[in-house]
C-alpha cells in the first residue's frame, strides 16, 4: 500500500470518528425513551390523591410530564410555569394568577383560563376559583401566605377533561396508552417550550429495584431508579448515575418505652456513636448527605445550626454496667428497604464499639416489639416548613409532644419547630438522601440533566443517540 | 425346713453362684476389651481429624494465595496505594469471598483497619484485629472471626498484598463448625462434637454436632473447663441418656497457643451395655434353667428319699387320726427305708392287736366293776332280806301272835329292801337310757342361779360346816342352745360334788364366763382336792370317791357336755381343791342331731 492511500485512509478514519462524536453530542430527535419505575400508578389524574409513598413517587415523575402546574420550584426557588406573575391581597386569602398566554392543550386547542379554574376547583373544592381575564382568582378562605409553592405540587397541576374524556395538559407529553403494567406517552410536538427530543417515552411500571438495574445493564432501559448502594456498580460500567438534591430523610425514631427522659443519656450515647460521614461515604457510596435536621439545608438554610441538646453520656464503664435488656436493642427496618437496612448494619456496628448490641429486625410477619425504627421518608421540594410537616408527620414519632406549625410559617419558627423535636433525642437524624437514576447507554447528554434537582424526570430535554440530528 | 426344700435350695445356690462368677467374669473381660478398641478407635479418629484439618488449612492457605494474586485486589491494592480513599472498596470483599468458595475475606488497610469485610460489610473503618497481627504467618490457623450476631471460630490464612510502600492485607478462611464435623468418618456408636472456645465462659451456644444443633451441654461442660483450662487432652466417663458416654477432649489450639476450640470425641457405651446386658442377661436365662433343671432333678432325687418317708408319715398320721387299718405296704426305695415302711407297718399291726387286747381288756375291766358295783349296791339291800327270811323261819315256831308281829316286820322290812333294789336298779337305767338333748335358748346364768336356788337348803343345813357361796355371772354370755333340764342336772351334779368335797366347810365358786365363740363355765371348791390318779378316772361311769356314791355323777356330766359338743375337763391341786370346767358353744355344730325345742 502507498504512503499517500494510507493517509488518506487514516484521514477518513479520523474524520469518521470524529463525526460520530460529534453526533453523539449534539442533539437529535426520535426515539423511544424506556424508563421503569417501581410502583404501579392506577391513575394519572392529578387530583387524585396518592397510596402511599411509592405512588407518590411514581406519580411526581410521570404527572409533570403531560400536566403542568402554575408554578414550580427550582433549586433556585419558586419559578413561574403556566403562570408568569402573581399577586395576593394582605392576608394572602386571595390570590391573582396571570397566565402564559398562547399555552397549547394536547388536542392542540388553547388552555382557557376558565378550564384552569376548573382544574384547581377539583383538586381544591374549599377554594374559590374563578377567571378573570387572562388570569384567575383563587379565594381561599383562610390565608395561606405560601399559596404559589403550594400550587408548584404535583396535584395542582392543570388537567382538562379533552374531546375523548382523557384527562389532557399543557405537558411536553402526552398520554398515548395507560393499562395495568405500562404507561406509553407521545411527544407533544406543540409544546410551548420546545418539542422534546424523544418521539416517545415508554414507562415499564412495577418492576423491582434489582430488576431495573438488571434491566440498565443489560440495556433494555434508559433510565432507571436506583438505590444509593448499587451506584459504584454502575459506575464500573461506564454507566452514568444522576442525582437530585436530597430529598429523602433516614432517621432513627426511638419507640415510646426508650422515649423517656430517664433514657435521655442513653438516647445520647447511642446517637453519638453513629458515624454518619462513614455510612454517606461508604454504605451510600457517596450519594447522601449526612443530616443533624430533619429539613436538608438546602431546603431550610439553618439545618447547620439545628443540633441535638448537648449533655452527658454514658460511659464505656457504665453501658457495660447496663442490664442486657438495656444494652440489647431492637432495630426495625423495612424488609423491602435494602437501603435503609444497610445503614442499620452500620449503626449495629458503630453501637457495638459502645458496648451496645444493636439487633436489626426486618420482619416479614409479626415480630417482638422493637425499641427504635430505622425510618426513611421522602419530602417535597418545597418551602422548609411545609418540608419539616411532612417529615415529621411521616417519622410517625410516638412519645413526642406535637409542634403544631401553621403553613406559611416564618423560617425562625420552622427552626425552632425543628430545634424542639430534635432535642429529646427520640428522633435522630442520620442522613438525607437523593433520588438517583441510573441513565443508559443510549441517553445523549443533556444540559438540564435527566434528574430534575427536586426530584423527578427531566425527559423533555433528552434525546437518544441514533435518533435524527 | 424339708428335705427336699433344702435339696432344692442347695441346687439353686450351686447353679446361681457359679452362673454369677461366670458372667461377671465374663463382663469384666468384654468391658476391658471395649475400652481397649475405644481408646485405638479414639486415636484413629483424632488423627484423621488432624489430617483433614490439615487438608482444609492447605486448601484456604491456597485461596488466599490466589486472592492476594488475582487482578481485583492486586487493582484494589494500587488504587488505594495511589488515591489513599479505600472507601470505594468497600464492596469488594463479598465478591471475593464468593468466588473462592470462602466464608471470611477481609481487606485490610496497612494501619490495620477494614476496607472491606465479607462477612461483615458494615464494618468497615474499624480494627481488625488478627489480620494485621498474624499476617507472618504462611500457613493457616485457627481464629475468632466476629460476626454481626456471634462470634464463629474460623480457620483463617493471611497475605499480605504490595502496593508500594501502603501494604494492603488479605485475609480470609472458612468455618469451623458442623460442616467440619461431617468430613470426619466415625464408627456407628461415636461422634464428635465442638466447642467453639470464642467466650471468657463455657457457652452451651458454642458446642455444635454434626446436625448443626446445639446438644445437651451441661454433662459436657465441667470436661470442656478442664480443657480450656489445662490446654490437656482429657477422657472421661460420663453418663447419657442411653447409658455411660466414653468422652475425650481435645484441645485446638491458635496461633498463640490459646484454646480457641475443644473437639470431644465421644464415643457411646451402648454397645459395651449391650453386650453386657446379653451378658447378663444370658447369665439370668442359664442361671433360671440351671434352676429350673436343678430343682427338676433335685425333685426327683428327692422323691425317691423322701416319698416313701412321706407314707410312712402319711401312715403314721392316719393312724393318730384313728385309722387303724392303714400300711404302707412295699415302697420302692433304699433298704434302710424299705426296713423302715416294714417296720412300721408291723409296729401298726402291733398296735392294732394291743388296742383289741386293751378294748377287750378295758371291757372286761368295766364289767368286772359293773359286776363289782351292781354286788355292792345289791348286796346291802339283799343282806337284810336275807336276815328277814332268817327271822321269819325261825319264827315259825313262835306262837301265832308272836308270829304275827315278826311277820309284819318281816313284811315291812322285805318291801323296804325290795323299794332300795328298785332305787339301784333305776339308776343304772337312767345311766344307760340317757335322753338325746332338747336344744333351746338358755341363760347359763340363769341356769346356775336355779341350781343354787334348788341346792342352797340342802348346802345350808345345820349338820353340815358353813359353805360360802360366790357367783361370779358375766351378764355378756347372753343365751346359747342348750337342754336347760340336761345342763341343770349338770351343774346340780358339779354342785353337790364340790359340796361333798369339801367336808370342813370351805367356799364354792360359780363363774360364767365369754369365751372364744361360747361360754365357760366354772365350779371351784376349796376342798381337798384330787390326786392325779383320781383327775384321771373321774369321768369314768362307777368310779367315785365317795363312800355311798354310784360313779354315774360325772360319767352323766360328762355324757351331756359331749352331747352339747362341749369340754369338760379338772384342775385340782391336793390339799387346795379343785375347779370343774365346763366348755360349751353358743349353738353345737351337731344340734340338728338333737331334739329342736
Amino acid at each position: 500500500m502507498k504512503p499517500s492511500i494510507s493517509r488518506c485512509l487514516a484521514l477518513a478514519s479520523v474524520a469518521a470518528a470524529a463525526a460520530g462524536v460529534m453526533s453523539a453530542a449534539r442533539p437529535q430527535y426520535g426515539g423511544t425513551l424506556r424508563a421503569e419505575l417501581e410502583a404501579v400508578v392506577s391513575t394519572l389524574d392529578p387530583a387524585h390523591a396518592a397510596a402511599d409513598q411509592k405512588d407518590e413517587a411514581a406519580r411526581a415523575r410521570i404527572v409533570p410530564l403531560v400536566f403542568e402546574t402554575l408554578t414550580v420550584v427550582q433549586p433556585e426557588g419558586l419559578q413561574p410555569l403556566l403562570a408568569t406573575a402573581w399577586e395576593s391581597d394582605a392576608h394572602g386569602s386571595r390570590w391573582r394568577f396571570r397566565l402564559r398566554p398562547n399555552l397549547v392543550l394536547h388536542d392542540r386547542k388553547l388552555l382557557e383560563p376558565w378550564q384552569v379554574a376548573e382544574s384547581l376547583r377539583g383538586a381544591e373544592p374549599s377554594w374559590k376559583v374563578a377567571p378573570e381575564g387572562d388570569a384567575i382568582a383563587i379565594d381561599t378562605g383562610e390565608p395561606v401566605p405560601d399559596l404559589p409553592w403550594a400550587l408548584a405540587a404535583a396535584r395542582y397541576a392543570v388537567a382538562v377533561r379533552g374531546s375523548g374524556g382523557a384527562s389532557i395538559g399543557t405537558g411536553p407529553f402526552r398520554i398515548d396508552h395507560v393499562d395495568a403494567s405500562r404507561v406509553l406517552l407521545k411527544a407533544h410536538e406543540p409544546y410551548w417550550r420546545a418539542r422534546p427530543f424523544v418521539d416517545a417515552v415508554q414507562i415499564d411500571m412495577g418492576r423491582r429495584l434489582d430488576a431495573q438495574l438488571t434491566d440498565l445493564e443489560g440495556g433494555r432501559a434508559d433510565i432507571v431508579s436506583i438505590r444509593a448502594i448499587d451506584s459504584r456498580r454502575l459506575g464500573r460500567r461506564g454507566l452514568h448515575v444522576e442525582a437530585s438534591r436530597p430529598l429523602e430523610l433516614v432517621a432513627l425514631v426511638f419507640e415510646p418505652h426508650r422515649a423517656g427522659d430517664a433514657a435521655l443519656a442513653w438516647r445520647r450515647t447511642i446517637a453519638a456513636t453513629i458515624n454518619r460521614d462513614a455510612i454517606c461515604t461508604v454504605v451510600l457510596q457517596g450519594n447522601g448527605t449526612p443530616a443533624q435536621s430533619l429539613v436538608p439545608d438546602w431546603l431550610s438554610g439553618y439545618a447547620r445550626v439545628v443540633a441535638a441538646s448537648v449533655g452527658p453520656t454514658l460511659s464505656a464503664a457504665a453501658v457495660a454496667a447496663l442490664p442486657i435488656d438495656q444494652k440489647t436493642i431492637v432495630l426495625r427496618v423495612d424488609p423491602a428497604d435494602a437501603v435503609t437496612q444497610a445503614i442499620a448494619e452500620r449503626l449495629a456496628v458503630d453501637a457495638r464499639e459502645a458496648g451496645f448490641v444493636i439487633r436489626v429486625q426486618a420482619p416479614i410477619g409479626l415480630a417482638p416489639r422493637a425499641d427504635a425504627r430505622l425510618v426513611r421518608v421522602a419530602m417535597p421540594a418545597t418551602t422548609a416548613d411545609r418540608a419539616f410537616v411532612q417529615a415529621i408527620g411521616r417519622l410517625a414519632v410516638r412519645g413526642l409532644p406535637p409542634t403544631p406549625l401553621p403553613p406559611g410559617s416564618m423560617l425562625e419558627a420552622t427552626y425552632q419547630a425543628e430545634q424542639a423535636a430534635i432535642d429529646p433525642l427520640v428522633v435522630v437524624p442520620v442522613v438525607h438522601l437523593a433520588e438517583l437514576y441510573g441513565i443508559g447507554d443510549r441517553v445523549g447528554a443533556s444540559v438540564n440533566g435527566a434528574a430534575r434537582p427536586t426530584g423527578g424526570w427531566n425527559l423533555a430535554d433528552l434525546w437518544l443517540q441514533g435518533g435524527k440530528p | 425346713m424339708t428335705l427336699r426344700a433344702r435339696l432344692f435350695a442347695l441346687v439353686a445356690l450351686v447353679v446361681a453362684i457359679s452362673v454369677t462368677l461366670a458372667t461377671i467374669t465374663i463382663s469384666a473381660a468384654a468391658r476391658r476389651s471395649f475400652e481397649e478398641v475405644d481408646r485405638q478407635r479414639t486415636r484413629a479418629v483424632l488423627t484423621q481429624f488432624r489430617r483433614e484439618f490439615a487438608l482444609q488449612a492447605e486448601d484456604v492457605a491456597r485461596r488466599i494465595d490466589r486472592l492476594a494474586a488475582s487482578d481485583a485486589v492486586q487493582r484494589v491494592a494500587v488504587d488505594i496505594g495511589r488515591r489513599g480513599d479505600a472507601a470505594p472498596f468497600a464492596a469488594e470483599a463479598a465478591p471475593l469471598a464468593a468466588a473462592q468458595g470462602l466464608e471470611f475475606v477481609d481487606l485490610v488497610a496497612a494501619d490495620g483497619t477494614i476496607i472491606s469485610s465479607a462477612e461483615w460489610p458494615a464494618r468497615f473503618g474499624y480494627r481488625q484485629p488478627w489480620v494485621s497481627s498474624l499476617r507472618v504467618r504462611s500457613d493457616a490457623f485457627l481464629q475468632p472471626i466476629e460476626l454481626p450476631r456471634e462470634t464463629a471460630l474460623g480457620l483463617v490464612a493471611v497475605r499480605q498484598v504490595s502496593s508500594g510502600s501502603r501494604p494492603l492485607y488479605i485475609g480470609g478462611g472458612r468455618r469451623l463448625d458442623q460442616q467440619f464435623l461431617r468430613t470426619l468418618t466415625l464408627p456407628d456408636d461415636m461422634r464428635a462434637l465442638l466447642y467453639r472456645n470464642v467466650e471468657p465462659e463455657v457457652s452451651s451456644q458454642q458446642l455444635v454436632d454434626v446436625s448443626g444443633q446445639a446438644p445437651p451441654s451441661a454433662r459436657f461442660e465441667p470436661l470442656i473447663a478442664r480443657v480450656r483450662q489445662t490446654a490437656q487432652e482429657i477422657t472421661e466417663t460420663l453418663d447419657a441418656a442411653d447409658g455411660r458416654e466414653s468422652v475425650t477432649g481435645i484441645p485446638l489450639a491458635g496461633p498463640r497457643g490459646d484454646v480457641l476450640g475443644v473437639l470431644l470425641l465421644a464415643s457411646s457405651g451402648r454397645e459395651l451395655a449391650a453386650l453386657l446386658s446379653r451378658i447378663r442377661w444370658s447369665g439370668i436365662g442359664f442361671g433360671a434353667l440351671g434352676v429350673v433343671v436343678g430343682a427338676a432333678l433335685s425333685y426327683a432325687a428327692a422323691t425317691q428319699v423322701t416319698r416313701p418317708v412321706e407314707q410312712v408319715a402319711d401312715a403314721a398320721a392316719q393312724i393318730a387320726a384313728g385309722d387303724w387299718d392303714v400300711r404302707v405296704g412295699d415302697v420302692q426305695a433304699s433298704r434302710e427305708i424299705t426296713a423302715l415302711a416294714g417296720a412300721f407297718d408291723t409296729m401298726a399291726v402291733q398296735l392294732v392287736d394291743q388296742r383289741v387286747r386293751l378294748v377287750q381288756a378295758e371291757r372286761v375291766a368295766a364289767w368286772r366293776e359293773l359286776a363289782r358295783r351292781l354286788a355292792h349296791e345289791l348286796k346291802n339291800p339283799l343282806f337284810p332280806l336275807r336276815i328277814t327270811l332268817d327271822n321269819l323261819r325261825r319264827a315259825r315256831t313262835l306262837p301265832a301272835s308272836e308270829f304275827e308281829e315278826v311277820l309284819d316286820e318281816s313284811l315291812a322290812t322285805l318291801e323296804t329292801g325290795l323299794k332300795n333294789l328298785n332305787v339301784v336298779v333305776g339308776r343304772f337305767g337312767d345311766f344307760a337310757r340317757m335322753p338325746a338333748p332338747v336344744f333351746e335358748d338358755v341363760s347359763p346364768n340363769a341356769i346356775v342361779e336355779q341350781t343354787i336356788r334348788l341346792v342352797r337348803a340342802q348346802i345350808e343345813t345345820a349338820e353340815r360346816p358353813p359353805i360360802r357361796i360366790a357367783l361370779d355371772l358375766d351378764p355378756a354370755c347372753g343365751t346359747l342352745r342348750a337342754d336347760s333340764e340336761q345342763l341343770g342336772r349338770v351343774m346340780q351334779n358339779l354342785v353337790l360334788n364340790a359340796v361333798d368335797a369339801m367336808a370342813k366347810g370351805g367356799e364354792l365358786t360359780i363363774r360364767t364366763v365369754p369365751e372364744g365363740g361360747g361360754v365357760r363355765i366354772d365350779v371351784a371348791d376349796t376342798g381337798e382336792g384330787l390326786t392325779a390318779e383320781e383327775r384321771e378316772r373321774l369321768f369314768t361311769p362307777y368310779y367315785t370317791t365317795k363312800q355311798h356314791g354310784t360313779g354315774l355323777g360325772l360319767a352323766i356330766v360328762q355324757s351331756v357336755v359331749a352331747d352339747h359338743s362341749g369340754r369338760v375337763w379338772v384342775d385340782s391341786v391336793p390339799g387346795r381343791g379343785s375347779t370343774f370346767h365346763i366348755e360349751l358353744p353358743r349353738t353345737p355344730p351337731d344340734v340338728g342331731k338333737g331334739v329342736p325345742a
